[in-house]
């Protein structure tokens, strides 16, 4: 992890302790999980004590303070998308990925979340794969999904991209 | 873009804007907000625009990029004008078509066309659409003239000349006033009186005060907040201008929870235009007023949409409510005079101005005025935003104007309010939606999710569902919230699971008691609503599952029971590939069997089969 | 020159210095309020909920926790109505099946009224009263304790979860810790948790007169600002 990196985003908020949710997101955005030494930095930055960014790190969602996979799969548990069958897309990512929400595969493709809601409730079940949403989803949608998401990585390997 | 210095330099801003929209023959609106990009109204789009260019129709068809317009089960659609031809659930394919057929040659597709799922007629024209005839588009209506990353648009329409007319001819006592005389009661679910809090505010001692907007929008299963701040972000910032104005304040923030990255975008687009046209900063047109909007993103938490976890938030930390003692009027964001409304309330105010608070209160009911945009979800036929004034009655908005029942089913409840909410009952369906009548109901108009369920949904689920929910979001400060909603989940778990007792179901309503009474904040004290509404008017539901251990609706895993029927198993091997639990063994042409050891009672093995053959008991 | 508010307490007029909290009024008067968050020389938060008042104002009462709230002049306050003693001894309740081991934890809830626990008990070791974090923030300043995650998961943590340099391992987190002091029998084995009630007498008497001070055993094992004269 290159903190000179981290040390710019934190160039223009120094002594703001009101962006320390912002500011939070930027590093994530960038190494896509808060590494426990930005966190320190961010600490010494903002002037926020380091117990409270770690709290902060800790309540939103939105944070992971473990590395995250490659692809993150989002389903949404919102009422309207329960109501059209989201758990079953539970039971489904268990059977394709082996693990469950809040989990990462053990080869770091894939990591699977939760959300509470996306507010595209007319169009559900919606998944989001990694910033895309997929509306009007069905179990096997999302096997056919999980399927071709693992084949272009296959490819690219076998391209000698990475 | 160049700064409009004076108040009346906006006139002809808008005028010029006008004239420029003017010069086109055609207008295609495409609605691009979350929900129809995530239907694929992009590439509708995009071969919209290559279509258009190919023709070299540039100059004379303007294609509009706009928010969400609320008829979210034809998305994609298209809307041509002039005309105002709708077609609804359109491909990138058909665009091609459109361009030929409609915009040059001025012929109708047919196939395209919207039918109205009761009588079967195909309707052309937009606003004859029953789903939009029956509502009162006041707020979404502007949705459809507005690409909301073009200030431009908004000013031609009108926009900003209420905040004109607030700064050049009236005083911040005129403003409350006028929003008393409208009588518009906060949007977000408390139904607060608006004009009240702004006086309030006013009145407090202090030179820095602030306004808010909350756009948090956590209950799920509502998205009216995100529509609006997508689709018209310019409309709240006016509504803020207007209310930093009536109470004093000279910074506002938008916070916009983390999971609606477009409205995040779009309302940032519209406060940097805003600031470059003058209509932010400082001397704002020149008056000497100065107000700027800083646009908070949101960490992932339902709870931050608690007005004292909200302005925590804000502060950069954890979303945690705190005591009421004081109101955020007094002491609020940073310990300082806050005002915070909701998205809607924001968007209402402008247009309050202009048209009077008397023209508002005219709709609705005596105290619940004006209108309120609903998101109507679930096992309906026509899924969207309706926005209706105060007092439609619950059975209008269902079947009326949402269509009826999906599916063949029968409808059983409507869900309202969300968490903080409860389930109603059909017979309870010619109740008004206004804030009175649902709370006596047992439910309350909370920010507008309507959830639909049919026979298919259990509500002893549908509390475990809620309960659930309300577990990971609650923030864990206090006891009664932190410890009573586990203990009333435990309680329901065991119901729905077949070993609940009688006595549980006493305890339960004792537990609801308490925490109603003892919480900290909304979340906590509203939380045993849906509990306590579905053991108002499903309480056989749960009898049935204590005393028989029956699930009727077939949803409560520990109490249903997958088989296959070997009359018509024909060994297809459909089920045995789509379980993910690899509880379906056979061999190919062979009858095939369910393990139960195995089966998680997940049921993707009966959505793939077709022949009917397997079993839910 | 002090300057004082009255206040009505249980229909007793009493006469409070300015910006006192009306726990501290209650309690000083001789009112008992059942507490458990609640310490001197620590910012209250409200977060156990047991000194929950009602605060009648204009024909309509709300409830609050009299920790937060600041004792203002003509303020009419009943710490004991009927739905204040419910709702209290139930989360007294919830208290003792989340934390049987702690003697502070079964002395407020005998004090309560409580004397049957209907839920599973769990035997957690914190129940997230907030002192040590508050004591470690504002008394010593060294801020290594936070309430970490939300909801249920909500626990007390150090940064990272490892003891900082700055933390100034004065242990007055442990000290002040309710859970310090186990049930006179001992500590409760996993499974074999129960409501002590030992101090059956002081019950009786709690019952009888719930809201004025006894001077009860009770309230050294929650640590009353009263204190306790007899022993």
């Amino acid at each position: 992890m290159d903190i000179a990196h981290v040390e710019s985003i934190l160039s223009s908020h120094v002594g703001k302790r009101e962006d320390l949710i912002e500011v939070l997101h930027k590093i994530q955005g960038v190494y896509n999980y808060l590494p426990e030494e930005a966190l320190w930095k961010v600490s010494e930055t903002l002037g926020t004590p380091l117990i409270e960014v770690f709290r902060v790190a800790n309540f939103y969602k939105a944070f992971s303070l473990q590395p995250r996979g490659k692809h993150l799969v989002t389903i949404c548990t919102g009422t309207a998308c329960h109501v059209r069958g989201a758990p079953k897309f539970i039971d489904e990512l268990k059977g394709q990925l082996n693990i469950e929400p809040g989990e990462t595969t053990s080869d770091k493709s894939f990591t699977v979340e939760t959300v509470n809601c996306v507010g595209a409730c007319a169009l559900g079940p919606i998944v989001i794969m990694n910033a895309e949403y997929h509306d009007r989803m069905s179990a096997l949608k999302l096997r056919k999904l999980i399927e071709a998401t693992k084949e272009k990585d296959k490819e690219t390997t076998l391209h000698g991209e990475n | 873009m160049e700064k409009i210095n004076i108040p009346d330099t906006l006139k002809s801003f808008a005028q010029r804007k006008k004239s420029e929209l003017e010069q086109y023959e055609t207008v295609i609106t495409v609605p691009s907000g979350t929900c129809c990009q995530a239907a694929g109204s992009l590439p509708v789009l995009l071969s919209l625009q290559k279509a258009v260019e190919k023709k070299k129709l540039q100059s004379k068809v303007r294609i509009r990029v706009s928010g969400c317009q609320g008829f979210c089960e034809q998305e994609p659609m298209v809307v041509i004008e002039p005309g105002g031809i709708f077609y609804g659930r359109v491909k990138p394919e058909d665009v091609k078509e459109i361009v030929e057929e409609t915009v040059i040659n001025k012929n109708i597709i047919d196939r395209l066309l919207y039918a109205d799922p009761v009588s079967g007629k195909k309707v052309a024209k937009e606003e004859e659409i029953p789903f939009y005839k029956l509502q009162d588009r006041t707020i979404l209506g502007e949705n459809k003239f507005i690409d909301p990353c073009d200030i431009g648009e908004y000013i031609a329409r009108g926009g900003y000349s209420a905040f004109v007319k607030v700064i050049t001819t009236l005083s911040p006592d005129e403003v409350i006033a006028e929003v008393k005389t409208s009588g518009i009661r906060g949007r977000g679910g408390a139904g607060f009186p608006t004009w009240k809090k702004w006086e309030e505010c006013r009145n407090a001692p202090g030179e820095i005060k602030y306004v808010i907007c909350n756009a948090d929008e956590g209950d799920p299963g509502a998205y009216m907040d995100r529509s609006v701040l997508e689709g018209n972000p310019h409309a709240i910032l006016e509504g803020m201008l207007i209310g930093a104005f009536a109470v004093g304040a000279t910074q506002g923030y938008i916070y916009v929870r983390n999971e609606y990255p477009l409205a995040v975008k779009n309302s940032r687009i519209a406060t940097d235009q805003a600031r470059e046209l003058g209509l932010l900063g400082k001397n704002i047109l020149g008056t000497g007023f100065d107000f700027d909007i800083h646009i908070s993103r949101g960490g992932g938490a339902f709870v931050c949409g608690e007005s004292s976890a909200l302005m925590e938030s804000v502060a950069g930390k954890v979303g945690e409510p705190k005591p009421k003692d004081v109101h955020a009027t007094e002491r609020g964001l940073f310990n300082l005079p806050t005002t915070l409304n909701n998205v809607e309330t924001w968007a209402n105010v402008p247009l309050i101005i202009k048209q009077g608070g008397a023209w508002f209160s005219s709709k609705g009911t005596e105290k619940s005025t004006g209108t309120k945009i609903f998101a109507l979800t679930g096992k309906i036929k026509n899924t969207g935003l309706v926005e209706v004034p105060m007092g439609t009655t619950l059975r209008r908005i269902i079947y009326d104007i949402g269509g009826g029942p999906q599916g063949g089913a029968q409808i059983k409840a409507v869900q309202t309010g969300g968490p903080s909410g409860g389930c109603l009952p059909t017979l309870k369906f010619e109740l008004p939606v206004d804030f009175e009548a649902l709370s006596a109901a047992g439910s309350m108009v909370g920010s507008g999710g309507m959830v639909v369920m049919d026979d298919h949904s259990c509500m002893v689920d549908v509390a475990k569902y809620f309960l659930t929910f309300l577990q990971d979001e609650s923030c864990g400060k206090c006891v009664p919230c932190r410890i009573g909603v586990d203990r009333m989940l435990e309680i329901i778990t065991d119901i729905s699971e077949g070993h609940g007792t009688m006595e549980q179901l006493d305890l339960l309503e004792e537990v609801s008691e308490a925490v109603a009474v003892g919480s900290l904040c909304g979340l906590g004290k509203t939380a045993p609503n849906p509990v306590l509404s579905t053991l108002r008017y499903f309480r056989h539901e749960y009898e049935e599952h204590i005393k028989n251990k029956r699930c009727s609706a077939g949803v409560c895993r520990e109490l249903i029971h997958y088989s296959i029927d070997k009359e018509k198993c024909n060994g297809c091997g459909l089920c045995l590939k789509a379980c993910p639990h690899g509880a379906v063994t056979g061999k190919k042409k062979k009858i095939h069997v369910i393990n139960n050891e195995l089966c998680n009672k997940c049921g993707i093995c009966k959505e793939q089969c077709k022949f009917d053959a397997v079993i839910l008991s | 020159m002090p300057e004082y508010v009255n206040v009505t307490i249980d229909g007793a007029k009493i006469r409070a210095n300015k910006g006192t909290s009306v726990i501290d009024v209650a309690l000083e008067y001789g009112i008992c309020i059942p507490n458990l968050c609640h310490m001197k020389d620590l910012n209250p938060i409200g977060a156990c909920r047991l000194c929950i008042v009602e605060l009648v104002e204009g024909g309509r009462s709300k409830v609050t926790t009299s920790c937060t709230l600041e004792a203002k002049e003509g303020m009419v306050i009943f710490s004991h109505s009927p739905k204040i003693v419910e709702t209290r001894k139930l989360i007294a309740e919830m208290l003792v099946a989340e934390a049987p081991n702690s003697r502070a934890i079964q002395d407020v809830a005998v004090r309560c009224g409580v004397t049957k626990v209907r839920f599973p008990f769990r035997n957690k070791n914190c129940v997230m009263c907030g002192r040590c974090v508050r004591a470690c923030t504002e008394i010593w300043r060294s801020q290594s304790l936070g309430f970490v995650g939300r909801g249920k998961k909500r626990h007390v943590a150090l940064p990272f979860h490892e003891r900082p340099d700055f933390c100034k391992r004065c242990w007055y987190c442990v000290d002040i810790c309710p859970m310090l002091i186990t049930p006179c029998d001992g500590p409760m084995e996993p499974g074999n948790e129960y409501l002590c009630n030992k101090c059956e007498s002081q019950l009786t008497m709690a019952l009888e007169s719930p809201d004025t001070c006894i001077q009860c055993r009770l309230g050294k094992g929650f640590g009353c600002p009263r204190g306790v004269t007899q022993e």
